[in-house]
């Protein structure tokens, strides 16, 4: 009941013309990126961060966040339409999405995809509402022997969903924990890998690398593929609502793809992906007539929507309570809070409740306006899918080099996002997933310095790891996750989650 | 059209030329002809941390006082380096001028990992504007020790963790020095930030919560925290029944000051011109009222004194030198 007072207030925070309009201007911006194949929830916040540098805090979360679920509405646009999928949590869509457009029910694909991704948001803050205050509390409870041992459950996830592209995944990963290693040493204040530039005594910029790899290479694969492409029409869409004997399979879908999309969103290490694939492939079993699937099934758009959306919003509480980013779209969100001097953590509720309750006050504000724009709107946004690459991305260039150097005013940032770009050009060239590259960067930083404090605590002793109830499950569960993970790519099954994130 | 192009190209030069001239002469006819153009304030921190929100604060007086805007620019990075490297490369004419905060100043040149040539003599030192002492505290349900005497017992026989916020900073010092000093066994670990360590000490991963006044104000507020001592000479108006370690168990002086340099070889006729602003804007009574109400305390302090007391915070790092793996 206390939540519910505070909440009152976060609307408060929430409803001041200037945050709705920044909420407006996320989420729009957020279908924008979400709509637009290439650039992704990711790159489009990492975007935006460095242009909300002279907003308070809590408008700058409300902005960055918007285009984070705000994506994750517009990426249906694409896949159901022109069979793309604007961001990759809408893969699955396309697979009964687009034969639904091309049966002239585009209207009813989008439509409960609409309506699905509104209530797996909404059902997925309540309950951050409810769970998010006891996990803060309990979040008192987590140590550094605790944090370590979680980031391990996340890194073996990671590893353990990377499925067929487990090498590749790896040598991404053990990338950005060597991007992680860069700087002074947590323990003894020696300055590693720094070659002697002052800029990398602190580390690589969070945001450079960032921008960089998810948007600027983004920029350079669609710039050599898609350039001159003409740009399709998109059809008409009609009919937004489903028939009626669609509504219950539809419903009972959208329920089960919250329950993923929640469940998942609370575990680091996983992707937004993960949880439409998921979702996907129950419905397929659970569903009477498994052989519609492909064809058009409206449980196959309805499921994977909702379970991405739940999962934008269940991401949020280990980042509220634990300041552990659950997805790369999430670690980038942690990097904005950290900007504006916030801590994400246990003390965050107790000490920035204005703070918190405003953000998720404005992401029910956010869900509706989106609803909105969904519904009625959708035609505008198809039309979005022309505008000609040659306008949008030299323009999107800009703001991203602009957005380098105002981070610390300093050109050794946009000459290090300039670097990534190129990096990461190259490794989507070969297949190299980007997103264990800035997972492994953000969650190596806590887990090594966790591991450090802990051994600081422990007088250099691993046994206690194992004797603090709390850690020792954990470890238990990463060495389980491993195990199984073994065991299916043994053989030769597993979620085939390489997809980029 | 060529040959017109390069007439006024010329004939700019030469004004320009003529220009330059001009203000040349100007500065060397009248010396405290200063300021007469804008003053670039370089915060080597952040914008929004406690140091640009300090710059931030003072600016405006210090226009006030000099007559010409003063412009705050962030140059994060290296610990403060990025800034303090900028800043010494500047032209000494006085326009260029920077905060430089300790520890991090002192021991960014000690560490002997960084490289650095620079030493306090580098800089010329304009006035000290703030003072955030370091204070001791425990969870406010803390049954072991209620006193800093028996927090101090304690730890000569057990072995307690300390929060700092880093290698080399404050709190780390501060532990390092007890336990040089009077034989305790305090274990530092390192944290990013104080909310994080806060969270440490009141889920009761770690024993002794070590940070600057203004740090600790909000969860002694919020009765999560008990100061039982603060590391300064005298005690500090923010908490005026906490007693120094200096009155207690023994002398630990511990804090961390910010204040204003120049580079190297700055005119003394603009140095003095420049210390009077500070003065004036620092102790200006709306001002320090405003950084209170943050939790810092303004502690002015003229260009020698403030030298003074960083050359006895270098020493006490210096002693400590041995302990940090410095060598």
């Amino acid at each position: 009941m206390e939540s519910l007072g505070y909440l009152l207030q976060g609307f408060e925070t929430a409803g001041t013309w200037a945050n709705l309009l920044l909420c407006l201007i996320g989420v729009t911006f957020g279908m924008c990126v979400g709509v637009l194949p290439g650039l992704g929830p990711t790159a489009g916040t990492a975007l935006l961060l460095p242009l909300t540098f002279g907003l308070p805090p809590v408008s700058a979360v409300i902005m960055l966040s918007g285009i984070y679920y705000g994506a994750m509405y517009g990426g249906t646009i694409t896949s159901v339409l022109i069979n793309t999928p604007g961001e990759s949590a809408s893969l699955m869509t396309c697979m009964d999405g687009y034969p639904m457009a091309r049966q002239g029910r585009a209207g009813s694909a989008l439509g409960i995809a609409a309506i699905g991704s509104f209530i797996g948001g909404i059902l997925a803050l309540l309950v951050l509402i409810l769970v998010g205050p006891i996990v803060a509390k309990q979040a008192l409870k987590f140590g550094p022997p605790e944090y370590f041992a979680l980031v391990v459950v996340g890194l073996s996830l990671l590893i353990g969903l990377m499925g067929k592209s487990l090498l590749r995944g790896l040598i991404a990963a053990l990338f950005g924990f060597a991007l992680a290693l860069i700087g002074m040493d947590p323990l003894t204040g020696t300055i590693r890998f720094a070659f002697g530039m002052e800029e990398l005594e602190d580390g690589f910029e969070f945001v450079s690398i960032a921008m960089g790899l998810f948007g600027l290479s983004e920029i350079f694969i669609t710039a050599e593929e898609n350039l001159n492409a003409q740009a399709q029409k998109p059809p008409k869409i009609q009919n937004m609502l489903p028939r009626r004997e669609e509504w219950g399979p539809s419903i009972k879908a959208i329920l089960r793809g919250s329950g993923i999309g929640m469940i998942l969103g609370l575990v680091p290490g996983t992707n937004s992906v993960i949880p439409t694939i998921l979702s996907y492939t129950i419905e397929k079993k659970v569903a009477k007539d498994p052989s519609r699937f492909g064809k058009g099934a409206i449980e196959g758009v309805a499921g994977p929507e909702t379970a991405n959306n739940a999962y934008a919003g269940a991401a949020l509480i280990p980042l509220f309570t634990l300041g552990i980013p659950s997805s790369p779209s999430i670690a980038i969100l942690l990097g904005a809070f950290i900007m504006h001097g916030l801590t994400p953590g246990p003390t965050l509720l107790q000490k920035n409740p204005e703070f918190v309750w405003g953000v998720i006050a404005s992401m029910f504000i956010g869900n509706l306006i989106l609803l909105i724009m969904n519904l009625p709107l959708a035609n505008v946004w198809a039309r979005i899918t022309m505008v000609p690459f040659k306008i949008l991305l030299p323009n999107v260039l800009i703001i991203m080099i602009l957005g380098a150097y105002s981070i610390n005013n300093s050109m050794f940032d946009v000459g290090a996002m300039l670097a990534f770009g190129i990096l990461g050009y190259f490794m989507k060239k070969v297949a190299f997933p980007l997103g264990p590259v800035l997972l492994a960067f953000v969650l190596g930083k806590i887990m090594e310095t966790s591991l450090l404090k802990s051994l600081t605590i422990f007088s250099g002793s691993f046994i206690p790891f194992f004797q603090r109830p709390i850690s020792a499950t954990l470890l238990v569960v990463a060495f389980a996750i491993i195990s199984i993970s073994l065991y299916f790519a043994y053989k030769e099954k597993g979620i085939d989650a390489d997809t980029e994130i | 059209m060529k040959k017109m192009l390069c007439v006024i190209m010329v004939l700019i030069l030469a004004v320009g030329l003529v220009g330059c001239g001009k203000g040349a002469k100007t500065q060397e006819g009248a010396k405290v002809d200063f300021p007469t153009k804008p003053i670039t304030l370089i915060v080597s921190f952040a914008a929004g941390g406690g140091t640009d929100l300090g710059a931030r604060l003072l600016a405006p007086y210090l226009e006030k006082e000099l007559g010409v805007p003063v412009v705050v620019e962030n140059k994060p990075g290296g610990g403060g380096w990025i800034g303090y490297s900028e800043l010494l490369k500047a032209k000494p004419d006085g326009y260029t001028i920077g905060y430089v905060n300790t520890p991090g100043l002192i021991t960014g040149y000690l560490n002997p990992s960084a490289k650095r040539q620079q030493n306090l003599d580098s800089f010329t030192y304009v006035a000290n504007h703030v003072l955030d002492p370091g204070v001791i505290a425990v969870r406010a349900d803390e049954k072991r020790f209620t006193t800093i005497q028996e927090l101090i017992e304690y730890a000569k026989k057990q072995e307690l963790t300390t929060t700092t916020n880093g290698v080399g900073t404050g709190p780390h010092m501060a532990a390092l020095d007890i336990n040089q000093k009077m034989g305790t066994k305090f274990k530092p670990v390192h944290f990013n930030g104080t909310g994080e360590y806060l969270a440490a000490v009141l889920g009761g991963h770690i024993d002794v919560f070590i940070a600057r006044v203004g740090e600790s104000l909000e969860p002694v507020r919020d009765g999560q925290l008990k100061v039982l001592a603060v590391t300064t000479k005298e005690r500090v108006p923010q908490y005026p029944n906490v007693p120094t370690m200096n009155e207690t168990v023994g002398e630990v002086l511990n804090y961390s000051s910010r204040g204003i340099a120049a580079p190297k070889g700055i005119d003394p006729k603009v140095l003095e011109k420049l210390q009077t602003a500070f003065e004036k804007a620092m102790k200006n009574p709306e001002h320090v009222q405003k950084m209170e109400k943050m939790g810092l305390t303004v502690h002015y302090l003229k260009g020698d004194d403030y030298k003074n007391l960083l050359k006895a915070e270098e020493k006490v790092i210096q002693n400590l030198k041995p302990l940090l793996g410095w060598n």
